[in-house]
Protein backbone atom coordinates (compact mmCIF):
# COMPACT_ATOMS: atom_id res chain seq x y z
CA UNK A 1 0.00 0.00 0.00
CA UNK A 2 1.50 3.36 -0.76
CA UNK A 3 2.20 6.32 1.40
CA UNK A 4 0.39 9.72 1.09
CA UNK A 5 3.27 11.26 -0.16
CA UNK A 6 3.19 8.65 -2.32
CA UNK A 7 -0.52 9.39 -3.63
CA UNK A 8 0.69 12.51 -4.17
CA UNK A 9 3.65 12.13 -6.26
CA UNK A 10 1.71 10.33 -8.51
CA UNK A 11 -0.98 12.78 -9.05
CA UNK A 12 1.94 15.14 -9.69
CA UNK A 13 3.12 13.15 -12.49
CA UNK A 14 0.01 11.99 -14.11
CA UNK A 15 -1.68 15.24 -14.25
CA UNK A 16 1.15 17.62 -13.83
CA UNK A 17 -0.13 20.48 -16.17
CA UNK A 18 -3.51 19.87 -15.05
CA UNK A 19 -5.33 22.64 -12.52
CA UNK A 20 -5.00 21.36 -8.62
CA UNK A 21 -5.22 24.51 -6.41
CA UNK A 22 -7.25 27.83 -7.11
CA UNK A 23 -7.46 30.13 -4.42
CA UNK A 24 -8.86 33.44 -5.22
CA UNK A 25 -6.66 34.91 -7.61
CA UNK A 26 -3.96 31.84 -7.79
CA UNK A 27 -3.87 29.06 -10.02
CA UNK A 28 -1.66 25.87 -9.43
CA UNK A 29 -0.99 23.00 -11.63
CA UNK A 30 -0.27 19.90 -10.02
CA UNK A 31 3.39 20.44 -11.37
CA UNK A 32 3.44 24.20 -9.50
CA UNK A 33 1.32 22.51 -6.48
CA UNK A 34 4.14 19.95 -6.06
CA UNK A 35 6.80 22.59 -6.37
CA UNK A 36 4.93 24.26 -3.34
CA UNK A 37 4.15 21.42 -1.36
CA UNK A 38 8.23 20.49 -1.67
CA UNK A 39 8.98 24.19 -0.47
CA UNK A 40 7.12 24.50 2.34
CA UNK A 41 8.10 20.74 3.31
CA UNK A 42 11.82 22.00 3.48
CA UNK A 43 10.46 25.15 5.67
CA UNK A 44 9.06 22.43 8.15
CA UNK A 45 12.13 20.79 8.15
CA UNK A 46 14.71 23.58 9.05
CA UNK A 47 12.28 23.88 11.98
CA UNK A 48 12.85 20.47 12.95
CA UNK A 49 10.29 18.19 11.70
CA UNK A 50 10.47 15.00 10.69
CA UNK A 51 8.98 11.27 11.07
CA UNK A 52 6.54 10.98 13.99
CA UNK A 53 6.28 14.81 14.65
CA UNK A 54 3.31 16.52 14.96
CA UNK A 55 2.40 19.97 12.79
CA UNK A 56 -0.93 21.60 14.17
CA UNK A 57 -2.87 23.53 10.99
CA UNK A 58 -4.47 26.73 12.20
CA UNK A 59 -5.76 27.65 8.58
CA UNK A 60 -8.96 28.14 6.41
CA UNK A 61 -9.38 26.80 3.19
CA UNK A 62 -7.05 27.68 1.23
CA UNK A 63 -3.23 26.53 -1.14
CA UNK A 64 -1.40 27.05 2.55
CA UNK A 65 -3.46 24.29 4.16
CA UNK A 66 -3.63 21.65 1.32
CA UNK A 67 0.48 22.45 1.17
CA UNK A 68 0.82 21.62 4.94
CA UNK A 69 -0.61 18.58 4.84
CA UNK A 70 1.11 17.61 1.67
CA UNK A 71 4.60 18.71 3.03
CA UNK A 72 4.03 17.14 6.70
CA UNK A 73 3.16 14.04 5.04
CA UNK A 74 6.22 14.01 3.02
CA UNK A 75 8.36 14.38 6.14
CA UNK A 76 6.73 11.85 7.66
CA UNK A 77 4.81 14.01 10.00
CA UNK A 78 1.50 13.81 11.50
CA UNK A 79 -1.01 16.49 10.16
CA UNK A 80 -2.96 18.20 13.16
CA UNK A 81 -6.35 20.21 11.66
CA UNK A 82 -7.86 22.95 14.24
CA UNK A 83 -10.68 24.41 12.86
CA UNK A 84 -10.11 28.08 12.48
CA UNK A 85 -13.51 29.05 14.25
CA UNK A 86 -12.02 27.33 17.67
CA UNK A 87 -10.97 29.97 19.88
CA UNK A 88 -7.89 30.28 22.08
CA UNK A 89 -8.75 27.62 25.65
CA UNK A 90 -9.82 25.61 22.46
CA UNK A 91 -6.86 25.57 19.87
CA UNK A 92 -4.23 25.61 23.10
CA UNK A 93 -6.02 21.73 23.66
CA UNK A 94 -5.64 20.61 20.55
CA UNK A 95 -1.25 22.05 20.46
CA UNK A 96 -1.31 20.51 23.75
CA UNK A 97 -3.01 17.25 23.31
CA UNK A 98 -1.56 15.95 20.37
CA UNK A 99 2.28 17.54 21.05
CA UNK A 100 1.95 19.83 18.51
CA UNK A 101 5.76 20.48 17.52
CA UNK A 102 4.56 23.19 15.11
CA UNK A 103 1.52 25.19 14.37
CA UNK A 104 1.43 26.74 11.13
CA UNK A 105 -1.21 29.29 10.92
CA UNK A 106 -2.14 32.33 8.95
CA UNK A 107 -1.90 36.49 9.53
CA UNK A 108 -5.02 36.85 11.01
CA UNK A 109 -4.78 33.84 13.80
CA UNK A 110 -1.35 34.74 14.28
CA UNK A 111 -1.83 36.47 17.95
CA UNK A 112 -4.25 33.95 18.94
CA UNK A 113 -2.34 30.76 17.71
CA UNK A 114 1.14 32.24 19.64
CA UNK A 115 -1.35 32.75 23.17
CA UNK A 116 -2.83 29.37 22.49
CA UNK A 117 0.68 27.65 21.97
CA UNK A 118 2.88 29.62 24.87
CA UNK A 119 4.27 27.55 26.98
CA UNK A 120 3.29 24.32 24.38
CA UNK A 121 6.60 23.60 23.28
CA UNK A 122 4.87 24.01 19.81
CA UNK A 123 6.79 26.98 17.35
CA UNK A 124 3.99 29.23 15.63
CA UNK A 125 4.71 29.97 11.70
CA UNK A 126 2.82 32.15 9.67
CA UNK A 127 2.27 30.83 6.43
CA UNK A 128 -0.52 32.79 4.84
CA UNK A 129 -1.14 36.83 4.69
CA UNK A 130 1.36 39.94 5.40
CA UNK A 131 4.44 38.90 6.82
CA UNK A 132 4.53 35.32 6.53
CA UNK A 133 7.62 33.04 7.70
CA UNK A 134 6.63 31.23 3.80
CA UNK A 135 5.52 32.64 0.67
CA UNK A 136 4.77 30.27 -1.98
CA UNK A 137 7.64 29.81 -4.31
CA UNK A 138 9.43 33.31 -2.86
CA UNK A 139 12.38 33.01 -1.29
CA UNK A 140 12.47 29.13 -0.30
CA UNK A 141 13.92 27.29 -3.00
CA UNK A 142 15.81 24.06 -0.57
CA UNK A 143 14.26 20.80 -1.70
CA UNK A 144 13.64 18.67 1.05
CA UNK A 145 14.23 15.22 0.87
CA UNK A 146 11.09 12.79 1.63
CA UNK A 147 11.64 10.71 4.55
CA UNK A 148 11.51 7.04 4.62
CA UNK A 149 7.71 7.02 5.67
CA UNK A 150 5.75 3.29 6.64
CA UNK A 151 1.64 3.11 5.56
CA UNK A 152 1.14 2.24 8.81
CA UNK A 153 2.74 5.57 10.24
CA UNK A 154 -0.05 8.08 11.22
CA UNK A 155 -0.60 10.54 8.97
CA UNK A 156 -3.14 12.46 10.79
CA UNK A 157 -4.87 13.23 14.17
CA UNK A 158 -8.87 14.53 13.73
CA UNK A 159 -11.04 15.03 16.97
CA UNK A 160 -14.19 13.28 17.23
CA UNK A 161 -16.80 14.88 19.49
CA UNK A 162 -17.83 12.48 22.39
CA UNK A 163 -19.75 12.63 25.74
CA UNK A 164 -16.33 13.36 27.86
CA UNK A 165 -16.16 17.01 27.71
CA UNK A 166 -13.34 16.81 25.51
CA UNK A 167 -12.69 16.01 21.79
CA UNK A 168 -11.30 12.47 21.40
CA UNK A 169 -8.11 12.20 19.03
CA UNK A 170 -8.63 9.60 16.10
CA UNK A 171 -5.07 8.58 14.36
CA UNK A 172 -5.42 7.80 10.98
CA UNK A 173 -2.52 5.87 9.15
CA UNK A 174 -1.19 6.49 5.36
CA UNK A 175 -2.81 3.47 5.32
CA UNK A 176 -5.97 4.51 5.99
CA UNK A 177 -6.01 8.03 4.02
CA UNK A 178 -5.09 5.70 0.93
CA UNK A 179 -7.59 3.69 0.76
CA UNK A 180 -10.14 6.56 1.50
CA UNK A 181 -9.07 8.54 -1.06
CA UNK A 182 -8.98 5.03 -3.20
CA UNK A 183 -12.03 4.46 -2.33
CA UNK A 184 -14.39 7.34 -2.31
CA UNK A 185 -12.70 8.86 -5.52
CA UNK A 186 -13.35 5.80 -7.26
CA UNK A 187 -16.98 5.28 -6.18
CA UNK A 188 -17.80 8.77 -6.88
CA UNK A 189 -15.93 8.91 -10.20
CA UNK A 190 -13.59 12.39 -9.27
CA UNK A 191 -11.65 12.39 -12.87
CA UNK A 192 -9.38 15.40 -13.94
CA UNK A 193 -11.91 17.09 -15.90
CA UNK A 194 -13.47 17.51 -12.27
CA UNK A 195 -13.28 21.09 -10.14
CA UNK A 196 -14.57 20.56 -6.65
CA UNK A 197 -15.57 23.57 -4.08
CA UNK A 198 -14.39 23.21 -1.18
CA UNK A 199 -15.84 25.67 1.58
CA UNK A 200 -17.01 22.95 4.12
CA UNK A 201 -13.75 23.14 6.29
CA UNK A 202 -10.97 21.01 5.83
CA UNK A 203 -10.21 20.43 8.90
CA UNK A 204 -13.36 18.51 9.55
CA UNK A 205 -12.82 14.81 8.07
CA UNK A 206 -16.15 15.23 5.79
CA UNK A 207 -14.10 18.03 3.31
CA UNK A 208 -10.83 16.72 4.59
CA UNK A 209 -12.21 13.04 2.87
CA UNK A 210 -13.23 13.97 0.03
CA UNK A 211 -9.76 16.99 -0.93
CA UNK A 212 -7.35 13.97 -0.83
CA UNK A 213 -10.01 12.31 -3.11
CA UNK A 214 -10.01 15.01 -5.74
CA UNK A 215 -6.28 14.58 -5.67
CA UNK A 216 -6.42 10.80 -6.02
CA UNK A 217 -8.51 11.35 -9.27
CA UNK A 218 -6.76 14.50 -10.62
CA UNK A 219 -9.31 17.14 -10.02
CA UNK A 220 -9.22 20.83 -9.14
CA UNK A 221 -9.68 21.97 -5.72
CA UNK A 222 -11.20 25.37 -5.29
CA UNK A 223 -10.65 27.01 -2.21
CA UNK A 224 -12.97 29.44 -0.03
CA UNK A 225 -12.51 30.51 3.31
CA UNK A 226 -15.84 30.87 4.19
CA UNK A 227 -19.54 30.53 3.44
CA UNK A 228 -21.09 33.63 1.29
CA UNK A 229 -23.58 32.97 -0.70
CA UNK A 230 -23.04 35.09 -3.41
CA UNK A 231 -19.44 34.11 -3.52
CA UNK A 232 -20.06 30.25 -3.77
CA UNK A 233 -23.14 30.72 -6.54
CA UNK A 234 -21.10 33.37 -8.60
CA UNK A 235 -17.82 30.45 -8.08
CA UNK A 236 -20.17 27.80 -9.06
CA UNK A 237 -21.15 29.19 -12.28
CA UNK A 238 -17.96 31.04 -13.18
CA UNK A 239 -15.67 28.13 -12.09
CA UNK A 240 -18.06 25.49 -14.00
CA UNK A 241 -17.75 23.60 -10.94
CA UNK A 242 -18.52 19.97 -10.90
CA UNK A 243 -18.65 18.71 -7.39
CA UNK A 244 -19.87 20.56 -4.92
CA UNK A 245 -19.63 19.22 -1.15
CA UNK A 246 -21.92 21.28 1.32
CA UNK A 247 -24.05 20.69 4.53
CA UNK A 248 -27.72 21.19 4.93
CA UNK A 249 -27.70 24.48 5.88
CA UNK A 250 -26.03 25.53 2.95
CA UNK A 251 -27.79 24.13 0.70
CA UNK A 252 -31.00 25.73 1.92
CA UNK A 253 -29.56 29.26 2.38
CA UNK A 254 -28.62 29.05 -1.79
CA UNK A 255 -31.89 28.05 -2.26
CA UNK A 256 -33.57 30.45 -0.52
CA UNK A 257 -31.43 33.33 -1.81
CA UNK A 258 -33.03 36.36 -3.66
CA UNK A 259 -31.11 36.52 -6.69
CA UNK A 260 -31.85 39.29 -9.49
CA UNK A 261 -31.14 36.34 -12.40
CA UNK A 262 -31.03 32.84 -12.01
CA UNK A 263 -26.83 31.21 -11.95
CA UNK A 264 -26.36 28.49 -14.83
CA UNK A 265 -25.08 25.75 -12.85
CA UNK A 266 -25.88 23.21 -15.07
CA UNK A 267 -22.12 22.44 -15.12
CA UNK A 268 -22.61 20.54 -11.46
CA UNK A 269 -22.74 16.64 -11.63
CA UNK A 270 -23.10 15.96 -8.33
CA UNK A 271 -23.77 18.10 -5.37
CA UNK A 272 -22.78 16.08 -1.58
CA UNK A 273 -24.70 17.10 1.22
CA UNK A 274 -23.51 15.35 4.53
CA UNK A 275 -23.05 16.68 8.13
CA UNK A 276 -26.38 16.53 9.40
CA UNK A 277 -29.78 14.79 7.91
CA UNK A 278 -31.29 16.39 4.60
CA UNK A 279 -34.64 17.09 5.01
CA UNK A 280 -36.78 16.22 1.74
CA UNK A 281 -38.31 19.52 1.42
CA UNK A 282 -34.65 20.58 0.88
CA UNK A 283 -34.02 18.05 -1.15
CA UNK A 284 -36.73 18.83 -3.63
CA UNK A 285 -36.34 23.18 -3.21
CA UNK A 286 -32.85 22.77 -4.63
CA UNK A 287 -33.94 20.56 -7.06
CA UNK A 288 -36.54 23.10 -8.30
CA UNK A 289 -34.04 25.83 -8.26
CA UNK A 290 -30.73 24.17 -9.91
CA UNK A 291 -32.38 21.37 -11.44
CA UNK A 292 -30.01 18.83 -9.35
CA UNK A 293 -30.59 16.77 -6.05
CA UNK A 294 -28.05 16.83 -3.68
CA UNK A 295 -27.06 13.20 -2.64
CA UNK A 296 -26.17 12.15 0.89
CA UNK A 297 -22.99 11.06 2.22
CA UNK A 298 -22.01 9.57 5.43
CA UNK A 299 -19.12 9.08 7.10
CA UNK A 300 -17.13 9.90 10.04
CA UNK A 301 -14.28 10.85 12.17
CA UNK A 302 -13.32 7.90 12.82
CA UNK A 303 -14.33 5.89 9.63
CA UNK A 304 -14.11 8.33 7.07
CA UNK A 305 -16.50 7.95 4.07
CA UNK A 306 -19.09 5.28 4.21
CA UNK A 307 -21.36 5.85 2.01
CA UNK A 308 -23.07 7.56 -0.58
CA UNK A 309 -26.25 7.72 -2.48
CA UNK A 310 -25.60 7.69 -5.98
CA UNK A 311 -29.17 5.48 -6.87
CA UNK A 312 -29.96 6.60 -10.54
CA UNK A 313 -33.88 7.06 -9.17
CA UNK A 314 -32.41 8.85 -6.34
CA UNK A 315 -36.31 11.05 -6.15
CA UNK A 316 -37.35 7.37 -4.59
CA UNK A 317 -35.33 7.10 -2.09
CA UNK A 318 -34.00 10.74 -0.92
CA UNK A 319 -33.90 9.91 2.47
CA UNK A 320 -31.42 7.46 2.23
CA UNK A 321 -27.17 8.32 2.68
CA UNK A 322 -26.72 5.13 0.01
CA UNK A 323 -24.91 2.03 -0.68
CA UNK A 324 -21.42 1.52 1.43
CA UNK A 325 -18.54 3.36 -1.21
CA UNK A 326 -15.77 0.54 -2.64
CA UNK A 327 -14.06 -1.74 0.30
CA UNK A 328 -16.55 -0.66 3.04
CA UNK A 329 -18.69 -3.23 4.75
CA UNK A 330 -21.99 -1.97 7.15
CA UNK A 331 -23.93 -4.19 9.25
CA UNK A 332 -27.00 -3.45 11.32
CA UNK A 333 -26.75 -4.66 14.84
CA UNK A 334 -29.06 -5.17 17.50
CA UNK A 335 -28.80 -4.57 21.18
CA UNK A 336 -27.58 -7.72 22.08
CA UNK A 337 -24.84 -7.73 19.50
CA UNK A 338 -26.68 -10.12 17.15
CA UNK A 339 -26.82 -9.09 13.41
CA UNK A 340 -30.22 -7.90 12.34
CA UNK A 341 -31.72 -8.86 8.91
CA UNK A 342 -32.66 -6.14 6.23
CA UNK A 343 -35.15 -3.59 6.92
CA UNK A 344 -34.65 -4.32 10.87
CA UNK A 345 -33.50 -1.37 12.65
CA UNK A 346 -30.46 -1.59 14.95
CA UNK A 347 -27.18 -0.03 15.30
CA UNK A 348 -25.17 0.69 12.50
CA UNK A 349 -21.64 -0.98 12.58
CA UNK A 350 -18.76 -0.17 9.77
CA UNK A 351 -15.51 -1.94 8.72
CA UNK A 352 -13.65 -0.15 6.22
CA UNK A 353 -9.32 -0.23 5.64
CA UNK A 354 -9.76 3.57 6.13
CA UNK A 355 -11.05 2.94 9.64
CA UNK A 356 -9.20 4.36 12.81
CA UNK A 357 -7.74 1.73 15.28
CA UNK A 358 -9.29 3.09 17.93
CA UNK A 359 -8.92 6.49 20.60
CA UNK A 360 -5.49 7.78 21.67
CA UNK A 361 -4.80 6.64 25.13
CA UNK A 362 -8.98 6.35 26.02
CA UNK A 363 -9.08 2.35 25.73
CA UNK A 364 -12.36 2.25 27.72
CA UNK A 365 -13.69 4.63 25.13
CA UNK A 366 -12.08 2.98 22.56
CA UNK A 367 -13.39 -1.07 23.81
CA UNK A 368 -16.78 0.51 23.58
CA UNK A 369 -16.96 1.19 20.21
CA UNK A 370 -14.32 -0.76 18.48
CA UNK A 371 -15.30 -4.37 18.25
CA UNK A 372 -14.69 -7.39 16.31
CA UNK A 373 -13.15 -5.67 13.77
CA UNK A 374 -16.45 -3.14 13.47
CA UNK A 375 -16.67 0.41 14.52
CA UNK A 376 -19.93 1.04 15.94
CA UNK A 377 -21.46 4.44 15.36
CA UNK A 378 -23.78 4.70 17.69
CA UNK A 379 -26.10 5.70 14.58
CA UNK A 380 -29.35 3.66 14.08
CA UNK A 381 -30.78 2.60 11.13
CA UNK A 382 -31.47 0.30 9.02
CA UNK A 383 -30.35 -1.44 5.49
CA UNK A 384 -33.08 -1.82 2.80
CA UNK A 385 -32.98 -5.15 -0.16
CA UNK A 386 -30.99 -2.97 -2.30
CA UNK A 387 -28.19 -2.07 0.11
CA UNK A 388 -29.26 1.47 0.86
CA UNK A 389 -28.82 2.65 4.18
CA UNK A 390 -31.07 4.67 6.19
CA UNK A 391 -30.09 6.45 9.31
CA UNK A 392 -33.01 6.86 11.63
CA UNK A 393 -31.74 8.19 14.73
CA UNK A 394 -28.34 7.93 17.33
CA UNK A 395 -27.71 6.65 20.53
CA UNK A 396 -24.71 8.89 21.13
CA UNK A 397 -25.41 11.97 22.63
CA UNK A 398 -24.31 15.12 21.06
CA UNK A 399 -25.78 18.33 19.81
CA UNK A 400 -25.76 18.50 15.44
CA UNK A 401 -25.55 22.59 15.24
CA UNK A 402 -25.79 23.22 11.66
CA UNK A 403 -23.39 20.16 10.63
CA UNK A 404 -20.93 20.60 13.51
CA UNK A 405 -21.13 18.24 16.58
CA UNK A 406 -20.73 19.52 19.82
CA UNK A 407 -20.35 18.14 23.55
CA UNK A 408 -22.76 19.11 25.60
CA UNK A 409 -19.99 18.80 28.58
CA UNK A 410 -17.58 20.92 27.45
CA UNK A 411 -20.39 23.75 27.11
CA UNK A 412 -21.34 22.80 30.65
CA UNK A 413 -18.03 23.24 31.54
CA UNK A 414 -17.16 26.34 30.54
CA UNK A 415 -21.13 27.80 31.73
CA UNK A 416 -20.03 26.27 35.14
CA UNK A 417 -16.95 28.23 35.35
CA UNK A 418 -18.98 31.55 35.11
CA UNK A 419 -19.00 33.33 38.26
CA UNK A 420 -22.81 33.19 39.68
CA UNK A 421 -23.38 30.11 37.81
CA UNK A 422 -24.51 27.04 39.95
CA UNK A 423 -25.79 24.47 37.34
CA UNK A 424 -25.72 24.16 33.92
CA UNK A 425 -27.33 21.78 31.32
CA UNK A 426 -26.86 21.91 27.80
CA UNK A 427 -29.16 20.25 25.02
CA UNK A 428 -30.02 20.26 21.36
CA UNK A 429 -33.58 21.56 20.66
CA UNK A 430 -34.83 21.42 17.46
CA UNK A 431 -36.32 24.89 15.93
CA UNK A 432 -39.83 24.85 14.00
CA UNK A 433 -37.92 23.52 10.67
CA UNK A 434 -36.33 20.87 12.61
CA UNK A 435 -33.08 21.82 13.02
CA UNK A 436 -31.09 21.62 16.41
CA UNK A 437 -29.65 24.27 18.15
CA UNK A 438 -27.79 24.61 21.80
CA UNK A 439 -29.92 25.47 24.54
CA UNK A 440 -29.08 25.94 27.98
CA UNK A 441 -30.85 25.58 31.29
CA UNK A 442 -29.09 27.40 34.12
CA UNK A 443 -29.40 27.67 37.97
CA UNK A 444 -27.98 30.88 39.00
CA UNK A 445 -26.94 32.38 42.17
CA UNK A 446 -27.26 35.65 41.68
CA UNK A 447 -29.13 37.50 38.96
CA UNK A 448 -27.11 36.52 35.66
CA UNK A 449 -28.79 37.78 32.24
CA UNK A 450 -29.09 35.84 29.06
CA UNK A 451 -26.30 38.65 27.42
CA UNK A 452 -23.47 38.16 30.10
CA UNK A 453 -23.53 34.39 29.65
CA UNK A 454 -23.22 34.78 26.14
CA UNK A 455 -20.20 37.10 26.87
CA UNK A 456 -18.79 34.93 29.14
CA UNK A 457 -18.92 32.06 26.56
CA UNK A 458 -17.39 34.42 23.71
CA UNK A 459 -13.54 33.37 23.48
CA UNK A 460 -13.98 30.40 25.74
CA UNK A 461 -15.78 28.40 22.50
CA UNK A 462 -16.33 28.54 18.75
CA UNK A 463 -19.61 30.36 18.32
CA UNK A 464 -21.61 26.97 16.84
CA UNK A 465 -21.29 25.71 20.34
CA UNK A 466 -22.67 28.61 22.13
CA UNK A 467 -25.93 28.25 23.62
CA UNK A 468 -28.29 30.00 21.24
CA UNK A 469 -31.25 29.58 23.84
CA UNK A 470 -30.41 30.08 27.22
CA UNK A 471 -33.54 29.40 30.57
CA UNK A 472 -32.91 30.16 33.95
CA UNK A 473 -35.07 27.61 36.45
CA UNK A 474 -34.41 27.55 40.23
CA UNK A 475 -33.62 24.04 40.04
CA UNK A 476 -32.52 20.71 37.39
CA UNK A 477 -35.11 18.24 37.54
CA UNK A 478 -33.34 14.93 38.58
CA UNK A 479 -33.61 11.29 38.80
CA UNK A 480 -33.58 9.65 41.91
CA UNK A 481 -29.74 9.20 40.91
CA UNK A 482 -29.05 12.69 40.67
CA UNK A 483 -28.85 12.40 36.95
CA UNK A 484 -30.24 15.55 35.18
CA UNK A 485 -33.37 14.63 33.60
CA UNK A 486 -32.32 16.92 30.09
CA UNK A 487 -35.78 15.24 28.29
CA UNK A 488 -37.79 17.55 30.49
CA UNK A 489 -35.72 19.94 29.84
CA UNK A 490 -36.47 20.31 26.47
CA UNK B 1 -46.67 50.10 13.89
CA UNK B 2 -43.78 50.57 11.77
CA UNK B 3 -44.39 47.91 9.25
CA UNK B 4 -40.75 47.07 8.20
CA UNK B 5 -40.24 46.45 11.60
CA UNK B 6 -42.88 44.68 12.11
CA UNK B 7 -42.58 42.09 9.10
CA UNK B 8 -39.07 41.90 10.87
CA UNK B 9 -40.37 40.70 13.62
CA UNK B 10 -42.17 38.18 12.37
CA UNK B 11 -39.12 36.71 10.44
CA UNK B 12 -37.98 36.76 13.50
CA UNK B 13 -40.32 35.05 15.50
CA UNK B 14 -40.21 32.35 13.41
CA UNK B 15 -36.49 31.46 12.71
CA UNK B 16 -36.23 31.40 16.33
CA UNK B 17 -36.52 28.29 18.61
CA UNK B 18 -40.08 27.48 19.75
CA UNK B 19 -41.49 29.35 22.41
CA UNK B 20 -39.94 33.08 21.93
CA UNK B 21 -42.53 35.67 21.13
CA UNK B 22 -41.40 38.57 19.25
CA UNK B 23 -44.12 40.54 18.91
CA UNK B 24 -43.84 42.74 21.77
CA UNK B 25 -40.00 43.30 21.48
CA UNK B 26 -39.21 46.64 21.93
CA UNK B 27 -36.89 47.87 18.48
CA UNK B 28 -33.86 48.37 20.73
CA UNK B 29 -34.59 45.39 22.78
CA UNK B 30 -30.85 43.56 22.59
CA UNK B 31 -31.43 40.56 20.59
CA UNK B 32 -28.49 38.41 21.85
CA UNK B 33 -30.66 38.30 24.94
CA UNK B 34 -32.49 35.89 22.79
CA UNK B 35 -29.25 34.26 21.10
CA UNK B 36 -30.01 36.13 17.74
CA UNK B 37 -26.55 37.04 15.88
CA UNK B 38 -24.48 34.40 17.83
CA UNK B 39 -23.85 31.89 15.79
CA UNK B 40 -23.14 32.15 11.76
CA UNK B 41 -25.34 29.30 10.89
CA UNK B 42 -28.04 31.00 12.48
CA UNK B 43 -27.23 34.69 11.22
CA UNK B 44 -27.02 32.90 7.56
CA UNK B 45 -30.46 31.60 8.28
CA UNK B 46 -31.87 34.51 9.43
CA UNK B 47 -30.65 36.94 6.19
CA UNK B 48 -32.11 34.27 4.36
CA UNK B 49 -35.67 34.41 5.64
CA UNK B 50 -34.83 38.24 5.71
CA UNK B 51 -34.63 38.68 2.07
CA UNK B 52 -37.23 35.99 1.09
CA UNK B 53 -39.86 38.55 3.29
CA UNK B 54 -38.46 42.12 1.61
CA UNK B 55 -37.57 40.96 -1.93
CA UNK B 56 -34.31 41.94 -1.76
CA UNK B 57 -30.70 40.81 -1.55
CA UNK B 58 -28.62 40.97 1.61
CA UNK B 59 -25.19 40.00 0.97
CA UNK B 60 -23.38 38.67 3.71
CA UNK B 61 -20.30 41.59 2.99
CA UNK B 62 -22.66 44.51 4.12
CA UNK B 63 -23.85 42.95 6.82
CA UNK B 64 -22.10 43.92 10.19
CA UNK B 65 -22.52 42.56 13.53
CA UNK B 66 -24.26 45.45 14.49
CA UNK B 67 -27.19 44.58 12.06
CA UNK B 68 -28.12 41.63 14.39
CA UNK B 69 -28.21 43.79 17.63
CA UNK B 70 -31.49 45.12 17.55
CA UNK B 71 -35.34 44.51 15.36
CA UNK B 72 -34.60 48.87 14.93
CA UNK B 73 -30.65 48.22 13.73
CA UNK B 74 -32.25 45.44 10.69
CA UNK B 75 -35.32 47.38 10.07
CA UNK B 76 -33.41 51.09 9.20
CA UNK B 77 -30.93 48.99 7.22
CA UNK B 78 -33.94 47.39 5.55
CA UNK B 79 -35.54 50.54 4.86
CA UNK B 80 -32.13 52.11 3.29
CA UNK B 81 -31.82 49.75 1.42
CA UNK B 82 -35.81 49.86 0.16
CA UNK B 83 -35.20 53.32 -0.38
CA UNK B 84 -31.86 53.43 -2.49
CA UNK B 85 -33.82 51.50 -4.58
CA UNK B 86 -36.65 52.68 -5.22
CA UNK B 87 -34.36 56.50 -5.35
Amino acid sequence: MQTMNELFQESVERFGSRPAIIDEDRYLTYGEFGEAVNSLASLLAARGVGRGDKVAILLPNSMEFAAAFFASASLGAVSVPVNNLCKEDEIRFYVTDSGAKVLLTDAVLKETAESAASGSGAVVAVIRGEAADWVYLEGQTVNSEPAEVEAGDDAIFLYSTGSTGKPKRVARTHYNLVALAQNHSHTAGFTDRDKVLFVVPLSHTYAFGNFISSVRGGAASIMLEQFNRKRVLDVLEKEAVTIFPAVPVMLDALTGTFTPEEKDLSRLRLVISAGAPLREESFRKFHERFSIYPRQLYGSTETGVISINLAEDIERRPASVGRPVSQVTVKVFGEGGEELKTGAEGELAVRSPSMARGYDGLPDETEKVFRNGYYFTGDLGSIDAEGYIYITGRRKFFINAGGYKVDPAEVENVLLAMPGIAEAAVLGVEDKSGKEHVKAVLVSERPVSAGEVVEHCRGKLADYKIPLSIEFRKELPRSPAGKVLKERLK
Amino acid sequence: MDDVAGRVRKVLGASLPSGVITENIDDEFPLVELGVGIDSVARLELLVALEQEFRMRLDEEEITPLFFESVGNMARHIKFKLGAASA
